[in-house]
């Protein structure tokens, strides 16, 4: 079995990055989807079946606070995932984020091997990577 | 530049350039003020006393170079968006780094702006604040950590 995820970040680069992170990292990766904001992702999310969201916090138009608060409010993929991968150092911040139903979050810069260990946890080894795979080669 | 906060801005461009943009580079013992670099970028981390304003500028060879290290890609390929593009990201994740070990509460990140320079960029004192590193014992960049009252 493979999972759509759904990449949500202002930066086109970054989100290049994170698709690739996840190849690497031995994701079973199905589709993958990107939105420049909280609200294509939301667009995104009436008409696609996504197992992960991937999203940044700090983006133009809707934030992730705003993205995670529309998804709880409208109860919209109740039981997708939702992991940050954000610059933001404020642990308040953070904490809303997880109040709000953030699964986890993981700071920038980071190793592929950070992402992996969060998505293992959160989705879990077996489930949701191939057998046997670890990060080897980082090199993008 | 007060000797704490550019020791804590080496550690986090170090941090942040080997770990996303694989490239290493070396602090020079004094500013490479009389430098000219291509491109600047600038993000300021906000809070209710002041602004803290990081700004680093680098030339158009060692953005290429990490902006492709970063996507994954020749650097044939990079055109000027892309390096825009990662540029920012540096901006803002060297910002969130500093940040987050200086465990200052309540402030928020600003958004990162990214422009081509010129020499008559910057003034003579600004240069002279500055932190230089070089790459493979080039001239890389620089970068400066400045404090504004509101």
């Amino acid at each position: 079995m493979s999972y759509n995820v759904l990449i949500v970040d202002d930066s086109r680069s970054m989100r290049k990055v994170m698709l690739k992170t996840l190849q690497i990292s031995g994701f079973l990766l199905g589709e993958c989807l990107e939105a420049s904001n909280g609200l294509e992702a939301l667009e995104i999310l009436e008409g696609k079946w996504i197992d992960l969201i991937l999203a940044d916090v700090h983006m133009p138009v809707m934030d992730g606070i705003g993205f995670i608060k529309c998804l709880r409010d409208k109860d919209i993929c109740r039981d997708t995932p939702v992991v940050f991968v954000t610059t933001e150092a404020n642990e308040d911040r953070l904490n809303q984020l997880m109040n709000l139903g953030a699964s986890g979050y993981i700071r920038k810069p980071f190793r592929p091997e950070e992402i992996r260990a969060l998505l293992c946890r959160i989705m879990g080894e077996t489930d949701g990577f191939r057998t046997g795979t670890t990060v080897e080669t980082c090199d993008f | 530049m007060v000797f704490e906060r550019e020791q804590l801005l080496k550690h986090v461009i170090s941090d942040v350039l080997e770990t996303m943009f694989f490239s290493m580079v070396e602090f020079g013992e004094c500013g490479q003020g009389d430098q000219c670099f291509d491109y600047g970028s600038e993000i300021h981390l906000l809070t209710h006393s002041g602004r803290t304003a990081i700004s680093l500028r680098v030339s158009e060879e060692f953005a290429r170079m990490i902006t492709a290290n970063f996507l994954g890609v020749e650097e044939n390929q990079v055109n000027d968006d892309d390096m825009e593009d990662s540029l920012k990201e540096l901006a803002n994740m060297v910002a969130g780094g500093y940040h987050a070990r200086v465990k200052e509460a309540g402030w928020r990140l600003g958004i990162p702006r990214v422009w081509k320079i010129g020499p008559e960029s910057m003034d003579a004192a600004q240069r002279a604040a500055e932190l230089g590193f070089a790459f493979l014992g080039e001239p890389a960049g620089s970068a400066v950590v400045d404090y504004l009252p509101a």
